[in-house]
């Protein structure tokens, strides 16, 4: 005899789902809906702070956040060692270095480029010198 | 162009590319956690979709000024 599965027998049958199924189904919807908020609520961020919009937007965000985090790690800080009792050593202020890109790059640009333009004469001197050297010890 | 705002344009410039990426790359990370089973790839099309939004950005300031916006007009029959 051939047993064969028929769809939607155990409804018309007049039997209920399993309820562990209802429940898997509901767990499902419900990390769907957790996963979605979060996502959600990233996106929405984003939107809401322009980061993604112009450049002025951008570097204003960025200024923004680098007056904010600084203080906030820090209140951080104080509560966590306040909690647990912790003492963190207060490490050293970093070293202020200031390398100034732009003009370093200006700097080295000029440099190249009048190396460059002397390159063909100095070549002409060098080699000028060396057959004179030559010259010299041939004798 | 002064030298002071070209380098002006260039500082917003890199300032953009560092908040565009960063945030395309934070996306990236919450879609690849939630919906995409922990996969790369969204973490490389955020960070890549940043960095063409911010190239983009750039290459409009730096081109403004000599943007020539024209208009067509019609030849007045003699």
């Amino acid at each position: 005899m051939r047993s064969e599965c028929v769809l939607g027998a155990a409804s018309d049958s007049g039997q209920e789902a399993p309820r562990d199924t209802w429940f898997l189904q509901g767990k499902a919807s419900r990390r769907f809906l957790i996963k979605g908020s979060v996502a959600g609520g990233a996106v929405y961020l984003v939107y809401d702070q322009e980061l993604l919009g112009p450049s002025d937007k951008s570097q204003a965000a960025l200024q923004k956040a680098g007056e904010v985090v600084p203080p906030a790690m820090y209140q951080f800080s104080q509560y966590v060692c306040q909690q647990t009792g912790l003492q963190i050593p207060q490490l050293p202020a970093p070293p202020k270095i200031y390398f100034p890109i732009r003009d370093s790059w200006n700097a080295g640009i000029m440099t190249v480029m009048s190396a460059l333009s002397v390159a063909p004469s100095k070549a002409r001197e060098y080699s000028k010198e060396g057959w004179e050297y030559v010259k010299a010890r041939t004798k | 162009m002064s030298e002071s705002e070209l380098g002006r344009k260039w500082d917003r410039c890199l300032a953009d590319a560092v908040v565009k990426i960063g945030t395309g790359f934070g996306l990236g990370i919450v879609f690849s956690l939630t919906f995409f089973k922990r996969r790369m790839w969204p973490l490389a099309f955020g960070s890549g979709m940043g960095l063409g939004m911010a190239y983009s950005n750039c290459q409009h300031d730096f081109q403004a000024p000599y943007l020539l916006h024209g208009k067509y007009v019609k030849e007045q029959e003699q």
